[in-house]
């Protein structure tokens, strides 16, 4: 495997793609739908009576972010599932096989073709993303991690199509597995996720205490309330069913949804004293919507940490705003993500390999 | 004599239950023309996969230019051209950018594969059609600018499967020069190909192969004149001179017709024997010539 056989694919594969026309109305058809998107996810954003106007951006990108991520799982699919077995079709695949270049070379170049291609959808929502900036909230650290990791999930998606289509003989049999290997690392995380909860199910017996008076003096309550809530209050044991998410956390973390979400770098927390002043101004009939608990990126990634962490560090659904310090799920995620694309990229070259001692059954070498 | 050729030794391959290829001996040298005849489901094909680094053989000894092609499959490709029988081009390119990429991908310098590729398109009538998509093309220049990508890097060993179909006289005509400048500048020229007219005006040698296994492997001048009796045809000045003298010496003949006299004869001894003797008895014969080629008839009678 050679940067110059590399590079030679690549580039025969990018020139063919260019020359084929269709990507023009692709990503003209991107390009819209994600404008449209970001102009309605704005003026929502305007609907709601902000305090601080100047985290506006923080839930337009949040869900400009979310929205990009699916709409490119349903691109990226069609770049790479039919590039093996379409060459194979249409007899291109044996007179590459025998040149110098190796079957890493075709395979990486393949899937730098493809993967490259996914990469100039990313570049052209870059607009969008400094408009979000522009309003305000989105730090530059976030919007540089968020675009390397969905870089790297698309990466992943690109070699999961690229090596079904270098497995399977026909290219409508690849590019349906492809949509299917979207639809298992989406809908099939969350799926399994659920089964696998409910499988968690127990009981558990728990006391609840009493508050002390100084946790008590600690909240605010008012010092001539106290005697009555300490006198009112007697610790009981109880029995009740829980379900142990932070056993089966893991069946969700390959979701790229929730790799992205949890790897976006939280926001930082509003300090005691804004909480305070915050508390007062509702008492005083004052609402605001904090655009922060809003982030769409934050509650996502909020949630799935919560549900990793056990109960008894209050753990479990109930703790989805308070979790930012649990730990998190998307090192993971993401980490699974990477790897089974790269053990697809391999099993690509592998299957590109020749000479060939195994034909699938009714497949012609040339 | 340049290079080593190819020498096969007992290939085996099976594709599941089909024994497309029991036994194929084949040896090609370097600067000649080696023809690779047999009926259709032969192993033709599958015997140029091995031998183009694609397929494994399950048995049997292989060189090509001197080199395994399974355990050397990167030396082989260095020194081997492959043109198909089918293949596909890509749409969208045009010839010039094609060849140009074969050069890259054979990892010529750029401006030895651009050169290359203007060279190659001159040569193979394709320089008018260098600058337009390669889909537009005729099967025919198809046909030739497949030959030609298997030419980028001056390769060694030639291996063509069926490179005449399709083609125009013209063309087919051209194919044969071609081949033979290459077998002369030293090249080993393996070319299977049911036109046996052509390979019998190109080839040097030719291997039969008949049900996957080598049923013949001769010079061309030295082909099994064999042991059925063949067609000739006699055309003389006087026609019913012939036909009497035919006749008088009990040669089994059909009617006259304007082309002759055919007679059914075996052996070139008996032709020789017998054209002897009508000069002997005063007819005066312009032609005496075998009808359907000798290799037509060698073929006939190794592949039954
Ligand atoms: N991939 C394959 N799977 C199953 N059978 C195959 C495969 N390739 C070839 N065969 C079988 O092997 C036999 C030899 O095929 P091959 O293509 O080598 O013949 P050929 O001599 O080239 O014939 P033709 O003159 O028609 O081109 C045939 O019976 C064919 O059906
Ligand atoms: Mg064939």
């Amino acid at each position: 495997m050679t940067r110059q056989g590399i590079a030679t694919v690549a580039q025969q594969e990018f020139r063919i793609r260019i020359r084929a026309g269709r990507w023009r109305w692709l990503l003209a058809a991107w390009f819209a739908v994600l404008l449209l998107v970001t102009v309605l996810l704005k003026l929502s954003v305007d609907q709601v009576d902000a305090g601080d106007a100047t985290n506006k951006g923080v839930v337009v990108y949040g869900g400009l972010t979310l929205l990009v991520l699916g709409l490119a799982l349903l691109v990226v699919p069609t770049l790479a599932a039919q590039s093996v077995n379409g060459d194979r079709e249409r007899g291109t695949l044996a007179t590459l096989q025998v040149t110098r270049l190796s079957a890493g070379d075709i395979a990486v170049g393949k899937l730098a073709a493809a993967w490259g291609t996914s990469l100039v959808f990313l570049a052209l929502t870059l607009p969008l993303v400094a408009y979000c900036m522009v309003l305000g909230g989105v730090p530059f650290g976030r919007v540089v991690v968020v675009s390397l990791v969905l870089a790297l999930l698309l990466g992943t998606v690109a070699s999961l199509a690229l090596c079904l289509s270098a497995l399977l003989a026909r290219t409508t049999t690849s590019g349906v597995l492809a949509y299917l290997t979207v639809f298992a690392l989406t809908l099939g995380t969350l799926i399994s996720f659920g089964l696998g909860t409910a499988l968690t199910q127990e009981s558990y017996t728990a006391t609840s205490s009493c508050p002390t008076a100084a946790e008590l003096e600690q909240q605010g309550v008012p010092a001539q309330d106290r005697p009555s809530i300490l006198a009112g209050c007697t610790s009981s044991t109880f029995t009740a069913t829980r379900s142990r998410t932070d056993r089966v956390w893991w069946l969700l973390a390959p979701n790229p949804f929730v790799v992205l979400a949890d790897a976006a770098p939280q926001l930082p927390t509003e300090t005691v004293a804004q909480a305070r002043a915050r508390t007062a101004q509702e008492a005083r009939g004052i609402h605001r919507t904090n655009l922060r608990d809003a982030d769409p990126l934050g509650v996502l990634g909020r949630s799935v940490r919560g549900l990793r962490t056990p109960p008894s560090e209050g753990g479990g659904l109930v703790s989805v705003v308070t979790g930012s310090s649990h730990r998190p799920v998307w090192p993971w995620g993401l980490g699974f993500d990477v790897v089974l694309g790269g053990a697809a990229l391999w099993l690509t070259a592998r299957r590109l390999r020749t000479p060939t001692r195994d034909l699938p059954r009714g497949q012609r070498v040339a | 004599m340049t290079g080593q050729g190819v020498v096969v030794q007992g290939v085996q391959r099976r594709f599941g239950e089909v024994e497309a290829v029991r036994g194929i001996d084949l040896t090609a040298h370097s600067g000649e023309v080696t023809a690779l005849v047999g009926p259709n489901g032969a192993g033709k094909t599958t015997l140029l996969l091995v031998l183009a680094t694609l397929l494994v053989p399950d048995a049997g000894e292989v060189r090509v230019a001197g080199f395994d092609p399974v355990t050397q499959a990167d030396e082989v490709r260095a020194r081997m051209g492959w043109a198909p029988d089918v293949f596909g081009l890509y749409d969208n390119l045009t010839c010039r950018e094609y060849l140009a990429f074969c050069g890259a991908a054979m990892k010529l310098p750029k401006p030895r594969a651009k050169e290359r590729a203007a060279e190659l398109l001159i040569q193979a009538r394709l320089a008018d059609q260098a600058d337009v998509p390669v889909h537009t093309l005729s099967r025919g220049q198809k046909q030739r600018l497949g030959l030609t990508r298997a030419l980028v890097h001056q390769p060694e060993v030639l291996l063509l499967d069926e490179p005449a179909s399709g083609l125009d006289p013209r063309s087919r005509v051209e194919l044969r020069t071609l081949l033979r400048r290459l077998a002369d500048d030293g090249t080993a020229v393996v070319v299977s190909s049911h036109l046996l007219g052509d390979l019998e005006e190109l080839a040097d040698r030719v291997v039969f192969v008949d049900r996957g296994q080598t049923v013949g492997e001769h010079r061309l001048d030295q082909l099994p004149t064999g042991s059925e009796p063949r067609p000739w045809r006699l055309r003389a000045l006087d026609t019913d001179a012939l036909l009497a003298a035919l006749t008088r010496r009990g040669c089994d003949h059909d009617a006259p017709s304007l082309a002759g006299i055919e007679v059914r004869l075996t052996g070139d001894d008996a032709a020789a024997a017998l054209l002897a003797g009508l000069v002997r008895d005063g007819v005066p014969v312009v032609s005496c010539q075998p009808l359907g080629g000798q290799l037509e008839a060698a073929y006939l009678e190794l592949t039954r």
